[in-house]
């Protein structure tokens, strides 16, 4: 039992030591009595890692212990572990998680404060909640490069309404059929494209079409690390065709203290999708690791000082 | 147990009866839709670029494969080296070369055609070079000793002799390029296998079930339209000698 809670304790300071080098470089002392800890778990890309380490390292610097769980799974794993109090925080997709957590029920909207709240009715009797959600957000979203955008102007997806005839669509082989993609352009956005290509998903075929100019739009997840090296553009949904994939922190009520909410809340409120980008691009296109990407992040805006 | 577990058994057979009716039922639907039939997705347009794209690979395979294999047979040298090489390029897989040739190339039909050739090369060579090996050493002899010079004995005694080996290697490749065309939709290429890579991201099991029909039925088509130039190039003298020998001396009597 004594050699139990010493070997805890070890741990956790341990964890301190480590976490307070990794978020303050070694420059500013944390404070030295824990105020709790908190377990983040992440899903299996990099992406959510880099989120975890936003959430846990802001944590850390206000004082808690954290430990993480980086790159744990899918949602399949990650739900179940916060279920049974195993983690006590992930980053979260709010449309996502709504569609996770009510068994597919097709609640989720546009909307990221409705899908949220919808989404917290469901994880009330889990003993769950999700907080604010962000205005990042990784979901569907059509791009252009940026030759098409400047030649025709354009910003939203809107825009392309009255030049679509002109313009081919690439995505998915699934596209023509689904009604966030093909049929929806059509019947939210009024968009009929010249002819529609079929690549992949987001993946090389997609970037391949874009260079070689086959495609002039194309169906990519608006947080890519690419975007930004292949000169794409997304197009804002400025009708919400695509569900409210905004990231958001799904967190244990006994854990959710209005301290702890507001911390997270500050990151998410800070978060913008260019910046998820940026970081995405850092750690996949540069290779640098998720803790040094995110510890520089809340260093450039502050959250340290 | 066992009883139950037959019993068990009898009503899925029974329900597998009704429902391949109905999958064939609704394949024919398909196939017969107008709207599958104009377009740039439909069965005409997809047909003519599965054709052209295996046409372009099996004619350029055969502009590289035949002269090595025709030249190696001729001259008896190397056989064996390069029936070998090019069985390395059956054991390579099509698939591999396509993603490889789409990570050199980018998009369009480039990758397609050279996975496609690399595939058309061996059947052609080994062919080739067997039919000539074949051909009868009393033949050759015979031609010298009328007179040949090397090149009309290669052209007017050795090829037609090897006319059915050649064609047959022809054949095999055709075929097995036809079939294999399909992979083209998986680099967003267009042929018929579009309709069996879309039907499958869209659930869509019919189009999946009409695509890879269209492909059997092509492939087949292949096989039957090249027999019949085989036919049709095949010597008189030679057809003769293939009819049984119960009848051979009717044939060369009308000959």
């Amino acid at each position: 039992m004594i050699r139990k809670t010493g070997s805890t304790w070890l741990t956790a300071a341990l964890a301190v030591i480590i976490t307070a080098a990794a978020a303050c470089g070694g420059t500013t002392s944390p404070g030295t009595t824990s105020k709790g800890t908190i377990t983040v778990a992440g899903f299996n890309f990099p992406e959510s890692s880099i989120l975890a380490e936003l959430y846990g390292q802001a944590l850390a610097h206000d004082g808690y212990t954290v430990n993480y769980k980086l790159l744990l799974g899918t949602r399949e794993v990650v739900a179940p572990a916060i279920k049974s109090g195993q983690i006590d925080l992930y980053p979260g997709y709010a449309a996502t998680e709504l569609e996770y957590y009510n068994g597919g029920a097709g609640e989720a909207t546009g909307d990221a404060t409705a899908t949220t709240a919808k989404l917290n009715s469901h994880l009330q009797s889990l003993g769950l909640e999700a907080l604010t959600p962000s205005a990042a957000v990784d979901q569907n979203a059509f791009a252009v490069t940026k030759a098409t955008q400047t030649k025709f102007s354009l910003t939203k997806l809107s825009d392309l309404a009255p030049i679509g005839s002109q313009l081919v669509l690439g995505a998915g082989p699934e596209c023509p059929t689904r009604p966030f993609c093909e049929p929806g352009l059509k019947t939210t956005y009024g968009i009929t494209f010249k002819d529609f290509k079929a690549l992949d998903t987001d993946g090389p075929l997609t970037r391949a079409a874009f260079k070689n100019g086959t495609i002039q739009v194309g169906l990519v997840f608006s947080s890519d690390a690419d975007l930004n090296a292949l000169g794409l553009v997304v197009l804002q949904d400025d009708k919400h065709l695509e569900n409210a994939d905004n990231v958001v922190p799904i967190i244990r009520q006994t854990v959710a203290t209005s301290e702890v909410s507001s911390v997270l809340n500050k990151i998410d409120a800070g978060l913008t999708t260019v910046d998820l980008v940026t970081l995405n691009g850092q750690v996949e296109l540069l290779h640098q690791d998720a803790d040094a990407v995110a510890a520089a992040y809340l260093q450039q805006h502050n959250y340290f000082s | 147990m066992l009883r139950s577990r037959e019993s068990g058994a009898w009503p899925s057979r029974g329900h597998e009866g009704p429902e391949a009716v109905a999958i064939v039922e609704s394949v024919m639907r398909w196939l017969a839709d107008p709207a599958h039939w104009q377009g740039s997705d439909g069965i005409p347009t997809r047909l003519a670029q599965h054709l052209q794209l295996s046409g372009e690979s099996v004619a350029i395979g055969a502009l590289i494969a035949l002269p090595i294999g025709i030249g190696l047979g001729h001259f008896g040298r190397f056989g064996n080296l390069a029936i070998n090489i090019s069985n390395v390029g059956r054991a390579v897989p099509s698939f591999g070369i396509l993603v490889i040739a789409f990570q050199v190339f980018g998009l369009g039909d480039l990758p397609i055609v050279i996975a496609l050739t690399a595939l058309a090369i061996p059947p052609m060579v080994t062919n080739s070079y067997v039919a000539l090996r074949e051909v009868d050493p009393d033949v050759k002899d015979a031609a010298r000793g009328m007179g040949y010079r090397r090149w009309a004995q290669l052209l007017r005694i050795e090829l037609p002799l090897a006319v059915p080996l050649i064609m047959a290697g022809i054949r095999t490749s055709a075929v097995q390029v036809v079939a294999t065309a399909a992979l083209a939709a998986l680099i967003a290429g267009g042929g018929l296998g579009r309709y069996i890579i879309d039907g499958l991201a869209q659930q869509d099991y019919t189009k999946e079930f009409a695509g890879a029909l269209l492909v059997a039925v092509l492939a087949l088509a292949t096989e039957a339209s090249l027999w019949g130039v085989e036919q049709l190039l095949v010597p008189r003298g030679i057809r003769l000698l293939q009819v049984p020998a119960s009848r051979q001396a009717t044939a060369f009597k009308t000959a």
